[in-house]
Formats: C-alpha cells, sequence, structure tokens
C-alpha cells in the first residue's frame, strides 16, 4: 500500500452524508425517547443508506479487497445471515409477540401489533375481561368457539418475552412443545424462551454494533491524534492509556452499574451500561492506529499537504485517516463478538441489562441453576455459539481480505 | 427484634468476591497476630464502673436535650438515683417473693434420643470472627455460637406458649429458681449451683452484672447493644454467688421474659476487655454454658469448623436440656454455591438441606418422585410451627403524591395478584398474610383478610380518585393527565422475578408498577430514607408475646411535626422523618392514642383488645397490602437422621433450633452399604400438621368492632 489514495476515497456528496447523519441521530434519539422500534427503523436506513453508498467511492484497492471477501464462502455467508438476522429482528413483533398480527371482529379490522392497547370490550368480552387489556391469544380461542365469522391471526410466536405462562398450572419451566408453540420451551418462570433469545438477540447485536461504532471512533481518534503530533502529547497519552487498560474492565463496569439507580427507564440504563463498557474499552485500538499514523506522516503527501496550509484536522481526516484505516478494519467483527461476550458474562453475572430486559447471558445464567430443565441452558449455550461462530467466520473473512499477503492461510 | 429488616436477599458475585477476598486476607494474617497484643487487666475498671454508674431515665435525659432542663440540673437530680450496680446481703432479699421453677411442665426432647456421630452441614461462608458481639458478629454463624446453644436464665417453653397469670411460661435453663415481682418491676433469680462455664468455672451473679458491663461499654461497637442494656433495664442487684435481681423499667405483661432470655458471660474470659476488643477477641472461643465448644485445632479458616460436645456438660441431665444436643460433632464445610451444596446432600456429603423450603427445590430438585426419596435414602418432612412471620407485603409511602389518597392505595391493595404469586409461583406452598401481626397467637385479629385481587374494585376505587381513562399503554390517566404509575422498590434480588408478575398484573388493573431491584443495603436505606413509594420489604420478627405498634406506625416516626398545634390536623409542610420504622408514614391521631395506651398498659386483655382495635383502623388505613407467609419448615435429610415423634416444638424457627435432633449410626451403616447393594427403604414424606392453625380462606365479611378511643 505505497500508493496514497487520500484524494479519491473521499467523495461522498455532502447531502447524503448529511442525511445519513441526521437519520442516525434521530435513530438515536428515537431509541431511547420515543421508540425502540423506531429508534432501530431509523438507524438501520441511515445505514442502508451509507452502505448503498459505498460502492460508488470504492477506490480499486478496497474494491479488490471487497471481491476478495465475497470469495471467501464461509465468512461472505455468514454476513448475508447475520445482517439477514438482525434486519429481521428489527420487525420482531410481527413474528414473535403476544399481540396479533390481524384481528377481524364484526367487520371492523384491527392491526394491533404496534397500536395502543386495547381492552377487552372493543371486541365484546364481557365481565372482568371487559376493562382489562386483551390476551390475544384468549380472544383467538373464545372467536373460534363463537364461530361467528371473526377471527384472529397470532404471529408464529406467539408470546412476548416477558409474560408468564403457566405449565400445569403453576410457574415453571416447561419442555420445548408445539402444540402449546413454546418451540425452546419456556424458562424457570414460564417465559418463553425463543420469544427471549430472539429479543435478546436484537438487543446483544444492536448493542455490540452501538459498542463497536463508539470505541472505534474515540480509539481511531485518539490514536491518530496520539501518531500526528507525536511528542509530550503522545507520551502523555501513552502512559494515560497504559493506567487505563489495567483497570480491570469487568469489575469496573459491576462496580460503577451497581451505583447507578435503577429508576431510569430501561432504554436509559441500556445506554449507561453501553457508554460504560465503551469508557473502559477505548484504548485498545489506539495503539494500532498509532503506529499507522506514525507510518503516514512520513509520507510524501503528508508533507506535501502540510505544504499546502492544509489544518492539521484536515490532514488527519481527510489524507492520513483512509490510508491507515485499513488495519483495523480487521479487528472490527472481533470487537463485536468481545462484546456480545462481554454483556452475556455481565448479564451472567447479574450486573448487566436491567431486568426484565431479554438476554442470553440471563437465560444461560437460569439454565445452569436449573439443569433439570435441560433446554433452557442448552437453547441459550446453542444461540450464543451460533452468533459467536457466524461472527468470527466473518472476523476470519474479513482478515483474509484485507491481507496484503493474498495466499496466507490462517489457522 | 424489629430494628432490623430480614435481608437475606440471595448473595451477589460482588459480594462473593469481596467475601473472599476478606477471607483470603484474614486468613493469611490471622493466626500470627494473637501475640501482638500487650496484656490487660480491666478488673480495676469494672469495679470502678460498678461503683458510680447510673441510668439516666429517658425524660431526664429527653429534657435536657430538648433544653428543659441544664446539664447542672440533670446532675443533681441524678444524684437522687441509685446506682445501676447494687450489692446486697441474702438477709436483704424480701421473703414474700413466690418462687416458681418450671419443674411442671411437660417434656420436649424425646427419651430415644442417642448421643454422638458426627453431623455433616454446610456454611455458605466461613465466620468472619468466633466473637458473638461487635462488628460482624451477627451472622449466620451465630446460632451455633450463641442463639441456639448458649442457654439462658430460664426459657419460653416451645411448646406451653398461653399466656399464663405470670407471662408465658418458662422452664429452667441456668437457674434453679426464679420471682417475679411485677409491684417493683423485678425478676429475682436463683442460678443452680452446677452451671458451670465450658472451662469448668461457675456460673455465678458476677457473669451477669458483668453482661451489663460489656454490653453498656463502648469497647464493643455495638451501638444498639449498648442501648438496649442501658434503656431496657433499671438496675440488677447482686445478694450472693447465685442469687441476684434484675429490674425493668415497665412492668408489661412479659416482663419476666426480658429478664429470664438474658444470658451471662464469663468475666474471667473478658478480663483483657479494652480498646482492642474487636481484634483481641476476633478469634478466640467465648467459654459457654452451652454444650458445644470450638477447639482451636478445628478452625481451617476459610475451609471447615467443627463443633464438638461437652464430654460432660453440666445440664446433661437436667429436666429440659437432656436428651437435647445429641451430635457428639458438627462439621461445617463452607460450600460457597448454594447448587452446590444442594448436590452435595444428594451425593450424602451433607446430612441435611433446608433448601427444600424453596418450592423450586421442593417440586423440582428434589420431587417426591426423585429416585433418592421414592428408594427410600432420603427423607422429607414439612412441619407446621407457629411463630410471627417476617412481615413481606407492599409498605406504600402515603407522604408521597397520589399515594396520599386512600382510594388509591386501596385500589392498589385490589390490583395487586398476590394470589397469582401464591398459587402458580410459589405452587400453592405459602399462604396468603392478612396482617403484621399474624402469628402472635391470641393477639392476631381473628377476622382481619387480606383484600384479593379483582379489577373490577380496583378500577372502581382508581376512579374514585379521578383515573378514568386508559392511556396507549393501558395505563389508567386522570384529568390532569397525570400516569397512574409508581416505583416499586425492593432490595431482595430473589424476589424479582416474583415482581414481575406483581407488574404484569397490576398492567390489567391500570396500575404501573415501576420495577427497582437494588442491593439489600441500597434497598434498604433508600426505604429508610422514606424515598420509596412503595417498598416490598419485611421486618424479621421474633416470637415475642405481643406485636409492637409504636415503632411502624406511631406518629412521631412519621414526620418531624405530623400535627398542627392542635394535635390532629395534618401539617401540610411536614417532613417524613427519616430512618425510622415507620414505613408508610402513617400519622392518625387516633392511632397514636392507641398505640401510647397500649404502650402504657399492664394488663394483657386490654392490650389485646387496643392491638385488635388498631388493626382495623390500619386495614381501613390501606397502606399495607399484605404479601405471604410461609407457615411451616421443610428439612430434607438422610435417613440416618432421626427427630422426636413430634418432629419439632411449636416454637421452633427450624428444625435445628432446639437441637431435639440425632444420628443413629445403626441406620447410617444400614443406609450406606444399602446404597452400595442397591436395595430400598420405605419412601418416607411426613407432614407434621399438629399446630397447623385454622385457616379458613373464606371470605367472610369482617365486622369491624368499634375502636375504644
Amino acid at each position: 500500500m505505497s500508493e496514497a489514495h487520500s484524494s479519491s476515497s473521499f467523495h461522498i456528496p455532502r447531502i447524503r452524508t448529511i442525511a445519513c447523519t441526521i437519520l442516525a441521530v434521530l435513530g438515536v434519539i428515537a431509541l431511547f425517547t420515543v421508540d425502540l422500534r423506531l429508534g432501530f427503523g431509523l438507524i438501520g436506513l441511515a445505514s442502508f443508506i451509507a452502505l448503498k453508498l459505498i460502492p460508488f467511492e470504492v477506490n480499486p484497492l478496497t474494491a479488490r479487497k471487497l471481491k476478495r471477501f465475497r470469495e471467501i464462502k464461509r465468512g461472505y455467508y455468514s454476513f448475508i445471515i447475520l445482517v439477514v438476522l438482525s434486519i429481521l429482528s428489527l420487525f420482531a413483533e410481527l413474528f414473535v409477540n403476544d399481540r396479533a398480527l390481524v384481528v377481524s371482529y364484526d367487520g371492523d379490522w384491527y392491526f394491533p401489533t404496534y397500536s395502543s392497547v386495547k381492552l377487552g370490550s372493543t371486541f365484546g368480552l364481557d365481565g372482568n375481561l371487559a376493562n382489562t387489556p386483551v390476551n390475544y391469544r384468549q380472544l383467538q380461542q373464545h372467536f373460534q368457539q363463537q364461530d361467528a365469522g371473526n377471527f384472529v391471526i397470532m404471529p408464529l410466536v406467539p408470546f412476548s418475552p416477558n409474560e408468564n405462562n403457566t405449565f400445569e398450572g403453576v410457574l415453571r419451566p416447561q419442555p420445548p412443545n408445539s402444540e402449546t408453540e413454546h418451540y425452546l420451551g419456556t424458562d424457570s418462570t414460564g417465559r418463553d424462551i425463543l420469544s427471549r433469545l430472539i429479543y435478546g438477540f436484537r438487543i446483544a447485536v444492536f448493542f455490540a454494533l452501538a459498542f463497536m461504532v463508539m470505541v472505534y471512533l474515540i480509539g481511531i481518534t485518539v490514536g491518530c491524534l496520539m501518531g500526528y503530533f507525536g511528542g509530550w502529547f503522545d507520551l502523555f497519552v501513552q502512559r494515560l492509556i497504559e493506567i487505563w487498560s489495567l483497570v480491570p474492565f469487568i469489575y469496573m463496569v459491576i462496580i460503577i452499574f451497581s451505583v447507578i439507580p435503577t429508576n431510569f427507564s430501561i432504554p436509559v440504563r441500556i445506554f449507561i451500561l453501553l457508554s460504560i463498557m465503551v469508557f473502559f474499552s477505548w484504548t485498545g485500538m489506539t495503539y494500532y492506529m498509532r503506529t499507522a499514523t506514525y507510518r503516514e506522516k512520513a509520507r510524501d503527501y503528508t508533507a506535501a499537504a502540510q505544504v499546502i496550509g492544509a489544518s492539521a484536522p484536515r490532514i488527519i481526516f481527510h489524507h492520513i485517516l483512509p490510508n491507515a484505516v485499513s488495519t483495523v478494519v480487521t479487528f472490527m467483527p472481533f470487537t463485536v463478538a468481545a462484546a456480545i461476550t462481554a454483556v452475556t458474562a455481565l448479564d451472567f453475572l447479574g450486573f448487566g441489562l436491567p431486568p426484565p430486559t431479554p438476554s442470553i447471558g440471563e437465560i444461560l445464567k437460569q439454565g445452569t441453576s436449573s439443569l433439570e430443565a435441560p433446554w433452557i441452558v442448552s437453547s441459550a449455550f446453542v444461540a450464543l455459539v451460533f452468533i459467536l461462530t457466524l461472527v468470527t467466520f466473518i472476523g476470519e473473512a474479513v482478515r483474509e481480505a484485507f491481507d496484503p499477503k493474498k495466499f496466507t492461510t490462517y489457522k | 427484634m424489629m430494628n432490623s429488616a430480614t435481608y437475606k436477599s440471595i448473595s451477589t458475585v460482588a459480594t462473593f468476591s469481596i467475601i473472599a477476598a476478606l477471607t483470603l486476607i484474614t486468613g493469611c494474617g490471622g493466626s500470627a497476630d494473637e501475640e501482638e497484643f500487650q496484656p490487660h487487666d480491666n478488673s480495676v475498671e469494672v469495679e470502678a464502673y460498678y461503683q458510680t454508674f447510673k441510668r439516666t431515665p429517658p425524660d431526664l435525659a429527653a429534657a435536657l436535650r430538648s433544653g428543659e432542663i441544664t446539664q447542672e440540673e440533670l446532675n443533681r437530680r441524678m444524684e437522687d438515683i441509685p446506682n445501676f450496680f447494687q450489692f446486697r446481703s441474702l438477709a436483704d432479699l424480701p421473703n414474700t417473693l413466690e418462687w416458681e421453677d418450671g419443674l411442671d411442665l411437660p417434656e420436649f426432647a424425646d427419651a430415644e434420643a442417642i448421643q454422638g456421630g458426627t453431623l455433616y452441614g454446610a456454611l455458605q461462608d466461613f465466620p468472619r470472627t468466633l466473637r458473638i458481639i461487635g462488628p460482624d458478629a451477627n451472622g449466620s454463624f451465630r446460632p451455633y455460637l450463641l442463639d441456639d446453644v448458649a442457654l439462658r436464665i430460664a426459657r419460653r417453653h416451645p411448646n406451653v406458649t398461653e399466656i399464663g397469670p405470670k407471662g408465658h411460661f418458662h422452664y429452667p435453663e441456668l437457674a434453679e429458681k426464679w420471682a417475679v415481682d411485677y409491684e417493683n418491676k423485678t425478676v429475682f433469680v436463683k442460678l443452680s449451683p452446677d452451671a458451670r462455664w465450658s472451662d469448668g468455672e461457675q456460673v455465678t451473679s458476677d457473669d451477669f452484672m458483668f453482661m451489663f458491663f460489656l454490653f453498656q461499654s463502648s469497647y464493643i461497637r455495638e451501638p444498639w447493644y449498648n442501648n438496649w442494656y442501658t434503656e431496657s433495664y433499671t438496675g440488677i442487684t447482686r445478694y450472693d454467688d447465685l442469687t441476684f435481681s434484675i429490674s425493668v423499667p415497665e412492668n408489661k405483661p412479659d416482663m419476666n421474659a426480658r429478664v429470664l432470655s438474658l444470658r451471662p458471660l464469663p468475666r474471667h474470659f473478658y478480663s483483657e476487655l479494652g480498646d482492642d476488643f474487636v481484634q483481641r477477641y476476633q478469634w478466640r472461643f467465648q467459654p459457654t454454658t452451652g454444650a458445644y465448644i470450638i477447639n482451636d485445632e478445628d478452625i481451617r479458616k476459610g475451609t471447615s469448623i467443627v463443633l464438638t460436645r461437652l464430654e460432660n456438660w453440666w445440664a446433661q441431665d437436667k429436666k429440659f436440656l437432656r436428651n437435647r444436643f445429641n451430635y457428639g460433632r458438627i462439621r461445617l464445610t463452607v460450600v460457597r454455591d448454594v447448587s452446590k451444596s444442594f448436590e452435595s446432600f444428594k451425593r450424602g456429603d451433607l446430612d441435611r438441606s433446608g433448601l427444600v423450603n424453596l418450592p423450586e427445590y421442593h417440586f423440582e430438585k428434589l420431587p417426591d418422585s426423585a429416585p433418592e426419596i421414592q428408594n427410600g435414602y432420603i427423607q422429607k418432612a414439612t412441619f407446621y410451627n407457629d411463630v410471627p412471620r417476617p412481615t413481606y407485603g407492599l409498605w406504600i409511602n402515603q407522604s408521597k403524591q397520589l399515594l396520599d389518597n386512600r382510594d388509591i392505595r386501596e385500589g392498589i391493595h385490589f390490583a395487586t395478584n398476590f394470589e397469582r404469586v401464591i398459587e402458580e409461583y410459589f405452587r400453592g406452598d405459602y399462604v396468603r398474610m392478612n396482617t403484621t401481626a399474624d402469628g402472635y397467637g391470641e393477639f392476631t385479629h381473628p377476622g382481619i383478610r387480606a383484600r384479593s385481587y379483582n379489577v373490577d374494585k380496583a378500577l372502581e376505587f382508581f376512579g374514585k380518585a379521578g383515573f378514568l381513562d386508559r392511556g396507549p399503554d393501558g395505563i389508567l390517566v386522570n384529568g390532569r393527565g397525570q400516569r397512574l404509575s409508581f416505583t416499586l422498590t425492593t432490595g431482595y434480588r430473589n424476589f424479582q422475578d416474583m415482581l414481575t408478575i406483581l407488574k404484569e398484573e397490576a398492567a390489567n388493573a391500570g396500575l404501573e408498577f415501576r420495577l427497582e431491584v437494588l442491593d439489600s443495603t441500597a434497598g434498604w436505606k433508600k426505604i429508610q430514607e422514606k424515598n420509596h413509594d412503595i417498598a416490598f420489604s419485611a421486618f424479621n420478627v421474633s416470637p415475642e408475646m405481643y406485636p409492637r405498634y409504636w415503632e411502624t406506625y406511631h406518629s412521631v416516626n412519621a414526620y418531624d411535626e405530623p400535627y398542627l398545634a392542635d394535635g390532629s390536623t395534618p401539617n401540610p409542610n411536614r417532613k417524613p422523618k427519616t430512618q425510622t420504622n415507620n414505613l408508610q408514614c402513617i400519622a392518625i391521631p387516633e392511632l397514636d392514642r392507641m398505640i401510647e395506651a397500649y404502650r402504657r398498659s399492664i394488663d394483657a386483655e386490654e392490650m389485646r383488645k387496643l392491638a385488635f382495635a388498631m388493626e382495623e383502623v390500619l386495614y381501613e388505613d390501606a397502606s399495607f397490602v399484605p404479601a405471604f407467609a410461609r407457615p411451616f419448615y421443610r428439612v430434607a435429610y438422610w435417613r440416618w437422621m432421626r427427630f422426636p415423634k413430634d418432629f419439632n416444638v411449636k416454637l421452633s424457627r427450624d428444625h435445628s433450633e432446639y437441637y431435639l435432633g440425632w444420628i443413629d449410626p445403626e441406620l447410617k451403616e444400614a443406609t450406606l452399604s444399602a446404597r452400595r447393594s442397591g436395595d430400598t427403604f420405605p419412601v418416607t414424606i411426613e407432614v407434621y400438621d399438629q399446630f397447623r392453625l385454622d385457616d379458613s380462606q373464606s371470605e367472610k365479611e369482617i365486622s369491624l368492632v368499634q375502636p375504644t378511643p
């Protein structure tokens, strides 16, 4: 990579950049204030636009790398599967929910998935049920018994991740059973495991992505600055990073998160957890970026840019960064895997996502303490291994694709 | 005592690691430091204290605090007050005393008990100290050192629980006889001449005097003890080596129990008591009057500890103490993980397990159909006892906005589905609690029943308070757009899943509980600061004669200035009082009057009537939603562990509290060889319900007795 491609790789039209940024910011705001679904949707849209843009902008080297990535089938298909699953999970409410997809009652159509809570009286239920929110599974049976042309269409898995379902009259683990539609059984308080896994997957994946983005943003910036400015700044930040990286990450997260008041809403608490984790893990990327920047800074094009009179930020972000960034790209999938592992471990220990947020770690924890219900621990274990394997395959492929020595194989 | 909340939440990993670290640290440096202590003799200090200490009467202390009297005035008045420690001779003993010895009461141990054998048990944590007092002493190991083992003057008979003409019936432990003088608020005690400390020294009146010295001293770093042993007793008088009397400030009907439940402390052992008490006595085993001692070579720090039965225990042939404390050795091993200790039990490494008290263990992990039970190796017993239960429930803070509205509080009662929790989460194993005074026998209101879950009634009451419409998420809103949403705080992580059920059920009635699950210390602190909306918590209650009301319901514990000058109109600017047990911030003038009358009363019958009237006021006030109670305890044990025919006594809180069980060596041999050869025994799953209360769950309309002013 001796040639400098600083100018050609940064031609993304401003308007699209701005549009993507606005969408992403709106998404983050919506995520934590308005609605989880809307937030994820907007962020997804923004990333889609950004992705859509990339092919127009890639330089020949990158294009060759991407082509090589596509040739590594294992990693490429893993990537496709993960992306499809993640996008599908954004609309998990349509597949896994205790609210009906469609209700037809007395000629009127209702779509309760994203609407406000409906009381029993809406659908002609009487007695106690008239004043309580509708249980659509019961409504479905009720309509079938009535046989008056009304019907309810439930999602594939008709359970929300937080509702407690009884088994033989008590809340206890229920083995997998397709008749009761608990395809992976229920956990120790009767919550559907498949439902919890899917919602847990959604949170874990997007949590890990957000974690990765934030860690790289900070890590790359600090690393570039260190490499570019050098001198006392470099020395000082190096010492800071040395000290900072010696702080045991998991313990710090546990200690800090345990003093955060729990009366914040759950999205806010998830965001706080994310921030704490980022706060203690941004150091990892800095050294790679520092070295790469030192290397690039010595090249002629940097000197040329300096002579022209370009400002330091411009040189760092427009000239050096695009050339230095390829080293860290290969770490990205592994960072995602590490984040998923970390949040699972924290949940397992009981210091992670606030209850009753569905999470794989929490299911694992339940499973290990109730081994007489093996479907709990095995579902969570298989799901976790599956996700981590996908991410690792992607990581391997990316690393191979970005490897300057094309024919190297990794074991 | 009610001053401590029951915070037995599941130990978190954090505490585990801290404990592990501490154990490591203490384990490393523990043994070497004993020689570092300088010799010290406190006899001069103790004698001087006996000669000078006077108890300041509470009214004088209060007057000084409020500035009514000056320090000089107080000093002048204190001159008239006699010394706390008095020395007299036998000739001074009143001759009108009616001595009693409790020997006509029935014995409750089993004569068939066999002495000897080793009981294998588990500790979740290695004890942090062998002291019975001071920092860290009040841990889960103290029952082995003190509570269940060390002898009292006399102890309440655990099966004859009625209230007699002189309070509860007591059987003698250290005493030969005693006499209660209600008029002079004094109990006279004659110790048994046989009573010995485990190091051979005789138990004398001096050990009781010294007990007051130690508990009043600041060396022990226990303000609660300092306060209790100064406030609750007015003096001790020594007549001779074995005879003394102790006086109390009030002649309440249970006055005898307050004195008879005292335990002596060996003065000769604490002769080095001083500023370094906490470190100096950290790992010294105090001689005991009880049957079990701990030898130094049996303390393996962080790993295990062994209690050994004294060979010639002085009390082994006494009527109420024989055939008890039968295990020759009790070997306790540290097993930090709960599920691991249960697996050890199922393997036979541990002799018994109380984990089956949890429905999950009883129904899932060791169900009646489990092979160990079916082949008869492990037996299960359920024993219905009759003691006050921890007061689990929702404590609603009336000082908070909206919750000051009685209709909303009553609506919350109807929107809280403890029935579902009991039926489906606890599998019908527990029962609904009805009042905070359940389990007090004659003092428990027979008519009051907790309100059951009823969405229509809940909506009716919420509607009365202006919450008529449901928002988009199904939660009720009022005309001003306020949501019917409250934070539900708890310090019990182990009840988190249970509270999730309450949350889901309350949403059906348009009420939102925002769950706040804190660790036990933070949770309790928040509740004590009265920062909670609604708290799920409990007080631990000991089997006293009658429930306490002042701590939890009197207005002085609710607000700084509860009323305006007229003494009944609520003060609009009042601030909740922190660090008190009035968690509901209740201030009702009528209730205050009854509580004061109840505290003054010396007549059990009058107190009972007042208690019932107060319970009715509290029921009407509707700021405590009673949760559940476990009316029994359960134990699973290998078949070589034996218990009396009735299994245990009415007041026992677990199977080991009164040390009535024993180990049958022949059965152990037979069981172990059967396990090797695959032979089986008959299944034994026993339920002892002789003390079970007749709990008519029928919803009878309660007729409220008009409260007597």
